[in-house]
């Protein structure tokens, strides 16, 4: 495979414009932004397999339509635009959450981890994906935005239709509502 | 999660921040399963041609349609005009005619106009046809915001340099720009505020949205104050510029807060308030509206509350969802008329899923006056009200309006390009007081 140099130092609009004939600019946006997106697809389903297909479907859209990004506002936005689309259909189609529990379908890989330690991250990682489907919808999409999609509140602010603060005071009552009402709290007083 | 967003929290929520950003961390995509989609994208993408969407497959027709209409109705337009029309018999004067022809000659709805946009801040013309900027040397950077001082002699122009803030004042012509802040070290400025007496100016940034800084109009005497909550939303003095009121959060509450700048000793006036620019001084500095969301009952609320003695009055109500887990409608751009009688406000979700609601201040109505529509302002004299629509900005005949009459409206000019495509909220209209 060839890999491009001068691409690793061009903004992602300048990429996506490059995108429509190159796809070795595409495969640098996909490489900048996977991770992002199999994160939030994760938050929202807790299903390592169900957020990789997700994740496949997502970018599968957005090399489809990379025409149709005319650079009005972040690339991430428009691509975390697809991905919510994306989530929502999978959402629709089912007439439940997952089934399968989020302990044993997560995937935490962290080579540095002893198998306890590692256990009791999934867990704790379950346990979030949990208290996050308790407290109100867009505090948590904030948050799953934010820290696991890494979106700048800015950036959350064009996906949500918010301004700035109003995402950082989403954020901030997401917190709240975590450390006090759920029992993500409680794994955190362990510690 | 950036660094700096996890340093605005409250101090309370920075552990559980940093415990969910360090579980996040751990959450890694496997390398078999990243490698093996990259491959497979690469495929597609050389085997199979970017699909045209529908938009691009309607375009070529669509402009073909559009152009044949545009050819019709310019040929209707020269052979009307060609024939002089005749008056018909017991025809009415129209409203429309006679509105815009007082605008533009300067008899109603007199002094500039002030518009924020992309990245840029414009005043009117003297006819009222088009935008002017005020920057044209781009001295100010990146303008952000304007803020006319409230004798509508100067106005305040806040822009920033990368990152670093400026604040600039003019006439109410626009021609006598003046530095008072220039590059300054406090950060990205985003919005700032007059005193009463048009000598001192209070402002914040982002970065550190606990700071507090104020500066004399003539650039002298640049103070700083720590305060103990964060600043969510451009602080506005009381009348005798004793204290701040503003949108913020402390650690357990946010909402609508004053706070003496003499000892920083806080009030909270409604920890229903969830929008940053839901709050306008009266003219006179002596009451405060603001706008509450009581998601129990589901409803919005227009409130004008006296300063120093507490009693409120409720000018309308709206509804929102009821309970916790809904995205609530928000609101923006709340000012008063000058004359003290009305306020404007915009509420909704979006640009477009957007109106522009009309309150009397003895809390007589509230009507929605106009769809699709925000950053309303009302004129000096209380008969126009500017807006922005569909990317114009349009003057609606207050005299005219009621809940059950349609008012006259004239499109006043469209917006300008400025600087830099930027949200819409970010757009903002303001007439000279």
């Amino acid at each position: 495979m060839t890999i491009h140099t001068h691409y690793p130092s061009m903004d992602d609009a300048r990429l996506a414009y490059e995108a429509r004939t190159d796809p070795q600019a595409f495969a640098e946006l996909y490489r900048r932004h996977v991770r992002s997106i199999y994160r939030y697809h994760l938050a929202h389903t807790g299903n390592v397999k169900d957020a990789e297909d997700l994740t496949s479907l997502t970018f599968i859209a957005a090399l489809e339509g990379i025409r149709s990004f005319r650079g009005t506002g972040p690339y991430i936005t428009w691509l975390i635009g697809i991905a919510s689309r994306k989530c929502a259909l999978f959402f629709r189609g089912r007439a439940s959450k997952p089934e399968i529990p989020l302990d044993a379908a997560l995937h935490i890989s962290s080579p540095s981890l002893s198998t306890d330690k590692a256990a009791a991250r999934r867990l704790q990682v379950d346990r979030l994906i949990g208290a996050l489907q308790t407290i109100s919808r867009d505090r948590a999409e904030a948050i799953i935005l934010c820290f696991f999609s890494e979106l700048s509140a800015a950036e959350a602010g064009l996906v949500l239709g918010k301004s700035e603060a109003a995402v950082r005071m989403l954020i901030s009552r997401g917190l709240r509502d975590l450390r006090t009402r759920t029992s993500f709290a409680l794994e955190m007083d362990y510690e | 999660m950036n660094k700096d967003l996890l340093e605005q929290l409250p101090t309370e929520e920075q552990p559980i921040a940093s415990k969910l950003n360090s579980l996040v961390e751990d959450m890694q995509l496997s390398q078999s399963f990243r490698w093996e989609l990259e491959a497979q994208l690469m495929d597609r993408a050389k085997t199979t041609r970017p699909t045209q969407s529908w938009f691009t497959k309607m375009i070529l027709p669509v402009g073909w349609g559009i152009a044949a209409i545009c050819a019709i109705l310019l040929l209707n337009w020269a052979i009307h005009s060609l024939v002089p029309a005749q008056p018909s018999a017991g025809a009415t004067p129209i409203p429309q005619a006679s509105f815009e022809d007082k605008v533009r000659r300067g008899e109603i709805c007199t002094g500039p106009l002030a518009l924020a946009h992309g990245f840029d801040v414009f005043l009117t013309n003297t006819d009222k046809t088009k935008f002017t900027t005020l920057d044209a040397g781009k001295s100010i950077g990146e303008l952000r915001s304007f803020i006319w001082a409230s004798n509508g002699q100067q106005l305040a122009l806040v822009g920033n340099t990368t990152g670093s803030g400026n604040i600039y004042v003019t006439n109410s012509n626009g021609d006598q720009l003046q530095p008072i802040l220039s590059d300054s070290q406090v950060g990205y400025l985003v919005d700032a505020a007059w005193s009463r007496d048009g000598k001192q100016f209070l402002m914040w940034s982002v970065q550190d949205n606990k700071t507090l800084y104020l500066v004399n109009a003539d650039g002298t005497n640049f103070v700083e104050k720590q305060l103990d909550l964060q600043i969510l939303g451009t602080p506005q003095f009381t009348p005798d510029n004793q204290n701040i009121i503003f949108y913020g959060a402390d650690a357990t509450f946010s909402g609508l807060f004053e706070l003496k700048l003499d000892g920083l000793q806080t009030r909270l006036i409604s920890d229903l308030v969830e929008d940053e620019s839901g709050l306008a001084l009266s003219p006179d500095h002596s009451q405060v509206a603001y706008i509450e969301k009581d998601r129990n009952l589901g409803e919005a609320r227009l409130i004008v509350e006296e300063l120093g003695t507490d009693s409120k009055t409720v000018l309308g109500t709206l509804p929102i969802p009821k309970g916790l887990g809904s995205s609530l409608p928000e609101s923006a751009n709340l000012s008063w008329s000058s004359d003290g009688k009305s306020l404007v406000f915009d509420f909704g979700r979006g640009a477009y899923d957007r109106a522009v609601y009309l309150a009397q201040a003895d809390g007589t109505g509230l009507i929605r006056v106009v769809d699709s529509a925000y950053a309303p302002t009302i004129s000096s004299d209380g008969k126009c009200l500017a807006y922005i629509s569909n990317k114009q900005v349009f003057l609606l005949d207050l005299t005219r309006v009621s809940s059950s009459s349609t008012a006259t409206t004239i499109i006043l000019a469209d917006l300008p390009a400025g600087r830099a495509i930027s949200d819409y909220r970010l757009d903002k209209l303001g007439w000279k007081p």
